[in-house]
């Protein structure tokens, strides 16, 4: 028998909308920061293309989070938010969206890390019991392939550039590291489990940290970067232990040291 | 990475609708096909195509051309 599906925020346990609601918050947020960030580059990419492909980008973020905080305006006790009325300070950003990205490489390692890693836990709810959720995910994973494709074909052009533009490029990876693999969650999810166990997310925490590695770690291999993780077993795992004594769970971002 | 602004050139070609002839929309710079399917995606959009595709410009077999040397090129 197929469970049945919650079309309505009325038909969600109560206990379920917290973590709802800081989930929705979080992704939205860090959408529309993304989008303006990306925004940011319209008119001075490195070629004409690669502007008008930030603007694309810029523009599909920012879509997401006005799709996001639709879903939030339906769930009691979500916050107000609106694109028109964007509040930088009380945003729950990660770090690397706290100031412009200085640089070409720090747009696409916030597109091949960071604006990933949101896609994955956006395509956990690709089957989400949540209607609404459900309804609302399927385009905005479609538009992330494009994001994708970005993000790993400049990471590899970027890092044939020779030895410091690599060094470079590690840098700002590790700036972004702790942030988008905490993400997922801890464990089985941390505040997420609960949306697991409901069907609202089909994973989270470890499970989707770990297909995340699947597809980063060959990434990197190829480009010949390197990074806080490493094969092991036909796998890729992390090579160092992640902050969580310091991972805000309703605000998902790592407090800084 | 090639030198910017010296990246292949790829030709960009869509339709609107079934039974309509794939037309030349225009062409974008990329250093690979994977980017030159993002540019052009990016770039022409201005229409709800159905299909879309990039040729790299170096792929193309000139015919007839009154540039004589391209068609001899590849005699």
């Amino acid at each position: 028998m197929s469970t049945p599906l919650l079309d309505r925020p009325s038909a969600l346990p109560r206990d379920a909308l917290p973590p709802l609601v800081d989930l929705v918050v979080a992704l939205a947020d860090n959408k529309h920061a993304l989008g303006l960030r990306y925004g940011e580059w319209c008119s001075s990419g490195p070629t004409i293309e690669a502007g008008v492909a930030a603007t694309a980008m810029a523009q599909d973020e920012l879509g997401h989070a006005r799709v996001l905080y639709g879903l939030l305006e339906e769930l009691p006790g979500a916050p107000h938010r609106s694109e028109h009325e964007w509040a930088a300070e009380d945003a729950r950003t990660v770090g690397l969206l706290e100031q412009p990205l200085s640089s070409w490489p720090h747009l696409i390692v916030a597109n091949v890390l960071l604006d990933q890693a949101l896609a994955f836990v956006l395509d956990t709810a690709l089957e989400s019991r949540y209607l609404p959720l459900r309804q609302r995910t399927r385009k905005l994973i479609e538009e992330e392939r494009f994001h994708a494709i970005h993000g790993q074909g400049w990471l590899l052009q970027l890092a044939a550039e020779g030895p410091d533009v690599r060094a470079g490029l590690e840098g700002i990876i590790r700036q972004a590291w702790a942030d988008t693999l905490c993400w997922f969650g801890p464990d089985a999810g941390g505040a997420l489990a609960p949306l697991v166990t409901l069907g609202v997310l089909r994973e989270a925490g470890d499970s989707v940290r770990q297909r995340f590695l699947q597809m980063f770690g060959p990434l990197l291999r190829g480009a010949g970067l390197a990074a806080p993780v490493r094969a092991e077993g036909g796998r890729w795992v992390l090579a160092e232990p992640l902050p969580w004594s310091r991972w805000d769970e309703a605000r998902r971002r790592v407090r800084h040291a | 990475m090639k030198t910017i602004g010296s990246e292949p050139v790829y030709e960009v070609f869509a339709r609107r609708v079934d039974g309509e002839p794939l037309r030349h929309v225009g062409s974008v710079a990329a250093p690979d096909d994977a980017l030159a399917r993002v540019y052009a995606r990016s770039i022409y959009d201005e229409e709800s195509w159905i299909e879309m595709y990039v040729v790299p410009r170096r792929a193309i077999i000139p015919v007839e051309s009154v540039r004589t040397e391209a068609v001899d090129a590849h005699a």
